[in-house]
Order: structure tokens, then sequence, then C-alpha cells
């Protein structure tokens, strides 16, 4: 069968277009690697989701290597050698199975870094050729379809919106959220009600949240957080137009006089390769692996990896900088009864400080550190650097979930693209399969750190402020493997960019990329919603490129 | 998916479900080398002793824990190596290790590991291990009767899962 639109990945960034096509009468087929979980499927099992690869690879099976700088020489390290994957939610709905669900639109400042800030030395930074009006209808499509919930905090940098309000009312809140709003009055600064991608109410037959406890990192039990797969998928298969292949990993596109033919995949619970024909082809595998399938997909044409003459293929890969801090909380800040409530929502951030002294700032997320017990308690066997055990661990653990809560604040800010961020294959390097890996080059600008300490200050004041005890902050250069960016820039300039206004490759007419991969910079929060918004942009116009040709 | 019951883990865990690891009949039928296991349960006991409140490690079944999730594929076999290795390593040094008094155990544990960073690690490891025995689901074979949550008053998540290792239903 040849298909209207075949799509690599079922994410955020693939499920906004197939989404668009389906509804709209296209057949369309996605490949996704992994298997199809549904809610019944979920459960709160750490050790399952959270201690070991069930949902990823396994990294015998596939991995990373990291490049980083050691010595002054740049050395490469399988992931199965550091023990720390790269992949991130390999089943169906991608990813945002397993996200927070902390949603934040890029600000009209974020699409033009360049010309409000001026340039970075040692920094790509560009300008997007799109700004944010053109973005800004299908963020609204976000909050409706997806569903996201919040009410609307006025302040300094707050985004214009097409809509008055929310569609669905803030999620219930745990009582630290009150000691944070009264802080922050005090210090001056605004207490930011944190939109999430979680249904407070009802939608179809997704339920809303049930308060569980356990929501990053786990997939979703009653529906509620908008995942790609319960928002968007499942709907779109009830129409019959919608294929899913799942256990299918993408090893190769195929072209032919600059036009991609055909996906070849391997099914991996047998080993065929199998091929799929369709009229247009959209990767959305998450940057790193979009990236990674381009690169791989050598061809007379295309010998450097499709659509890859330009060799801007897998540059300018970002990440979001910034870091975690820790506050500890006992009985004296806050009656014990209230302060052990578990499971509802802290859903506060500070964003005063989008712009700090005429450079680009970002913002800081406060959440409880993750109810997950065994993490919290592996983390007391370390006591000054003397592994503690018996009775002494004991009380230790004891005292820490009966009589501690430890708040912590995220740090999110611009991971500034750089000549030393992307994405290479290497044959040196193979998965079980025969196919080279991803390697992934981690350099950042010491400029990142800059403004992540001068944020991570912020919130340690509102952490004293609160009465926390044992204040700490770690800003850090490393890259966090689930929020990745770029490699596929867009851009007007096919010398400078791989993707065009509509993310399609300017090399290759019926190839899109509509993951994170066309970013040319990230903003200073989290990806998803932007994600999706964009996936949205470009199933509209694929969509209306498709109605034009049949008329 | 791959198939999660392994032969291996359902003989395993048949044999051991709610004995102690030290009644195994002789030449039990696992293939998994046991011996080490019987240093690993003693010194499990001394990592995690019974307290006031809280459960030994005999009493969650940390040992049994381990046996059902190291033969599973998404155990680290490196780990399971190396388990067996620092409990190899401790008879080489403490060769009556099994026939000591709990005191006497937790005093040979505090020399071997300021004497090796090998032992700490590998105890770190292990009690890493134990603490995951701990505290997770009991389908795995530890938290016994949820011994390890009520201790703590932990509310744990739900739904809680039905199969091992995120079996699709």
């Amino acid at each position: 069968m040849r298909y209207d639109i075949c799509i690599v990945g079922t994410g955020a960034g693939a499920s906004g277009v197939a989404y668009t096509l389906v509804m709209a009468g296209k057949k369309v087929v996605m490949l996704e690697r992994g298997g199809f979980y549904k809610e019944q499927d979920f459960s709160k099992d750490e050790i399952a989701y959270c201690k070991r690869d069930i949902v990823t690879p396994n990294l015998k099976e596939s991995y990373h290597t990291i490049e980083n700088l050691e010595d002054e020489k740049w050395t490469k390290t399988p992931t199965y050698v550091t023990e720390s994957s790269f992949f991130n939610g390999n089943i169906v709905g991608g990813s945002s199975n397993f996200m927070s669900g902390y949603f934040h639109r890029l600000k009209p400042v974020d699409f033009k870094l360049k010309s409000t800030y001026g340039a970075i030395k040692g920094a790509n930074v560009v300008d997007w050729v799109i700004d944010y009006s053109e973005l800004e209808p299908y963020y609204e499509k976000v909050e409706r379809l997806v569903g996201v919930s919040a009410e609307v905090t006025p302040y300094k940098y707050h985004e214009p919106r097409s809509t008055k309000d929310f569609p669905y009312p803030p999620l219930d809140e745990h009582p630290i959220s009150k000691l944070i709003d009264k802080s922050c009055y005090k210090l001056g600064f605004t207490p930011y009600k944190t939109p999430r991608a979680i249904l407070s109410k009802p939608k179809g037959e997704r339920n809303s949240c049930y308060y569980s406890n356990y929501c990053g990192s786990y997939g979703c039990s009653s529906g509620a957080k908008g995942s790609a797969r319960a928002s968007l998928l499942q709907p779109a298969l009830k129409t019959g137009n919608l294929t899913i292949i799942t256990h299918a990993f993408v090893k190769k596109l195929g072209e032919k006089n600059a036009k991609v033919t055909e996906a070849i995949y391997i099914d991996t619970q047998t080993n065929k390769e199998h091929h799929i024909k369709a009229k247009i082809f959209v990767v959305a595998g998450q940057a790193v692996e979009s990236c990674r399938l381009l690169l791989n997909s050598k061809s007379k044409s295309f010998p450097n990896g499709l659509a890859n003459n330009s060799n801007q293929v897998g540059k300018n890969l970002i990440f979001s900088a910034g870091g975690v801090g820790t506050g500890q909380f006992d009985s004296d800040s806050m009656p014990l009864k209230e302060l052990m409530v578990e499971g509802l929502f802290v859903n506060r951030s500070l964003c005063d400080w989008y712009e700090i002294d005429k450079m680009k700032g970002g913002i800081v997320d406060f959440l409880f550190e993750h109810a997950n017990p065994i993490s919290k308690a592996s983390k007391q066997r370390w006591e000054k650097g003397e592994l503690l055990w018996g009775e002494e661990l004991q009380k230790k653990i004891f005292k820490k979930f009966t009589a501690t809560k430890q708040l912590n604040f995220e740090v999110f800010n611009d991971w500034l693209p750089t000549d030393n961020c992307f994405v290479s294959v290497d044959e040196k390097y193979k998965d079980i399969y025969g196919v080279p890996v991803a390697n992934i080059r981690i350099g950042s600008h010491p400029h990142d750190l800059k403004i992540g300490r001068l944020l991570a200050k912020k919130a340690e004041a509102v952490m004293r402020e609160m009465g926390a005890k044992e204040v700490r902050s770690s800003m850090s250069s490393y890259p966090p493997a689930n929020l990745q960016a770029g490699g596929c820039r867009f851009g007007d300039d096919p010398k400078s960019s791989v993707l065009n206004r509509y993310c399609q490759a300017h090399e290759v007419e019926n190839l899109f990329v509509t993951d994170g991969s066309f970013m040319p910079t990230g903003g200073s929060v989290t990806y998803t919603w932007t994600i999706y918004a964009n996936s949205f942009r470009i199933g509209d116009h694929i969509l209306g490129t498709l109605i034009n040709e049949s008329t | 998916m791959k198939k999660i019951m392994t032969r291996r883990v359902f003989i395993a865990s048949t044999i051991l479900a709610g004995t102690a690891l030290a009644l195994l009949p002789q030449g039990a039928k696992t293939s998994i080398n046991i011996e080490p296991f019987k240093v690993i349960e003693a010194v499990q006991e001394v990592l995690f002793p019974k307290g006031l409140q809280a459960p030994s490690a005999f009493e969650f079944g940390a040992t049994n824990y381990l046996l059902t999730v190291s033969t599973h594929s998404s155990f680290w076999a490196e780990d399971l190596k190396f388990l067996a290795h620092g409990a190899e390593l401790l008879m080489e040094k403490e060769s009556s290790f099994l026939t000591m008094n709990p005191k006497q155990r937790d005093k040979a544990l505090r020399d071997f590991v300021s004497n090796s960073s090998k032992g700490e690690s590998w105890l770190s490891l292990l009690l890493f291990y134990t603490l995951e025995a701990l505290l997770s689901d009991p389908i795995y074979g530890g938290n016994k009767n949820e011994m390890g949550w009520k201790w703590l008053g932990h509310y744990n998540g739900q739904p809680e899962p039905k199969k091992l290792f995120g079996e699709l239903l």
C-alpha cells in the first residue's frame, strides 16, 4: 500500500502532523520503535519505569556515544559504559508519555534573539524565520486539543494570547504553594502559576487527573496527561485513516531524484526488514535520532546523508541549560500535616528574569522532590563521602521519609548553539542492527552557566524566605538528555539551514522534519508546547500542499 | 516485547519464595551460582538488620528480590558478576564470615570497606539493591507484605503493577 504520509516517530512532533492529516481524511502510517502502551498497561512501578531500560532500548542493543572534552581532547564514550541513556521513551507517544507537563510558550523575544541582544562570541545565535504571531494560533490549539490547565498570571514578560484564559482550570495545589506566593510577594517577585499539560477535568475518553503523586517519568493511567498518544493518536486511530506500526526501527530513508521513495525499517521482534512507500515523509524521532537517520541515509546524490549537501544536518544541537536546587522543609516551616500532603501540585515558577541586564535570562520551576521511594532512600546511603549502613542508615531514611520534605527548583535558560554541540555518525560505533549510532558532542558555551547561576540565586532567595534549610543549587553544563532540540535548523538560506520555514528539507521536496530539530535557538523553557504547536502548523501546511496537488 | 518471565526466573523464584536461602537444598535447580548468594544474604542482614521498627533484609526478602531481578534481561550483567566477585573477595579476607555473630560481621565489613575501594563499591552496590528490595513493588519478591512501605508510612502509587518489568497486559 502507498500511504499519503509516512511519519517516523510517534511523539509530540510527529502527532500534530498525523492528527491534522488523519482528521482531514488522509492515509497516514507512523513507524514507532517501541511498543503500544495504553492507559491500562501503565503502573507506578519504579523498577520498570525509572530503574531499568524498559521503555528505551537496552543499551546493549542501541546506544549513543557522548563526546566530551577530556584533557583538551574530544573523547567519545558509549552510553553503555556510562550507563546513562540518551533515549527518552520509545513507545507510542514517545517521551511525552513520561513528561511532567510543565508547559511554557516561547516569548516573542525568543524568535529574534540575535536582533534583540546581538551576537555572542562563540555562539551561532540567529533569529527564527517565523515570529511569535505565526505560532500563537497553534499554541492555543494545543491548549484545547492536548489540554493545558492553568490560569493566566499577569507579569512583565507575559506573551500575547489570543484567548483570555486557559480552557482547563488550574489543578489542585499543595499548601506549600501559598508559602511560595507569600515569600515571593515579600521579595517583590511574581509567583507565576505554571501551566500544566494535565487535564483538570475530563475530555472525551480521557479522565481528569487523579493526583497519583507519580507523574513525571511515569505513563498516565487516567489519560489526563497530554501525551501525544492519549491526546492525539488514540482519537486519530478511531478514524481508520491512521496505521501505527510498532517495533519498527527505521534505519534508512531511500532516495531517488531528490525525493524520498521509501522508509526501510527493521521489525525488532523478528529482525526482518520492511519497506514503506508514501508520497510525503516526515521525520520526528527526537532531535538526536532524527539527525542520525538523515546522516545514515546516504545515497549517490547525498553522500553525506539525506538533505545534507550543506553539511548542516546534526549541527547546532541544543539542550536546555540550567540546573537544579534543593531546600529542606520540616515542621519548623509549616505544620507537618500540611507539609506531608501527597499528590497535589506545586505549580509555581519564576519568570521575572526572562531578561537580565539586557541579556536573555530564563525561568525557574518549583516542584517537590520526586516521590520515588527507592531513589529517595538510595541517596541516603552516603554521608560526607562515607557509606552508611545498619541502624545509622535506617534512622536517616526514617527521618527523610517521615519528618522532612524536599522542595526542588529547576532553572531553564538558553543552551547557546555552538560549533561544539552536534550530532554525527561514526562507522566505528554500530547498534546490533549494524547501523551507526549517533555521536553527541556536548560542548556548551560558558555564558549558559553564568545566566543559570544568576537565576539560581533568585530561586535560593525564595527558598530562604520560605524558611527552607540546607538550601543548595548546582548549575551544570552537562546536557539533560530529555530536553533536546536543534540539529536540523530551519531558515531561508539553504547554505546555513537544513529546512525551510515549513520544516521542509531545502534539498528534498517531500521530506519534512517536525520534532524539535528545526529550532535554531531553544528559548529558556521546556520545548514540548512549542514542538506540539509547530507540528500542528506543519500539518496545516502539508495538508494545504496535498489539497492543492489534488485540485 | 521480550518474554519477561524467563525459565531461570521462574525456577529461582518458585524455589526461593518465602524460604531462607540457607535452607536451599544442595544443587537447587537454578542456573545462578547460588554460593555467592549465601554470603550476600548474610551481608544484607548486616546492612539492614532488624531494628525497633525497621524490618530486616531477611524479613522483607532482600536476597529473594535480587535473585528475581538479576535474571531479567534488563539487569546489568556486570552488576551480577561484580556482586558475586565481591562476595568471593570478602570470603578470601574473612573466611569465617558466615560463622561470625552480627557484631563481628559488622566489624568485618567495616574493615573490608576501609581496606579496599573495590570492597566499598561492592557494598554500596549491594546496599543499592537492598534498598530496591525494601521499597519496590512486592511483585518483584522484596518488600514482603509491603513492610518497607509500611515502616516509612509511604504512600505507594496507584495502580500497582500487575506484571513484572512493565510487560504489556
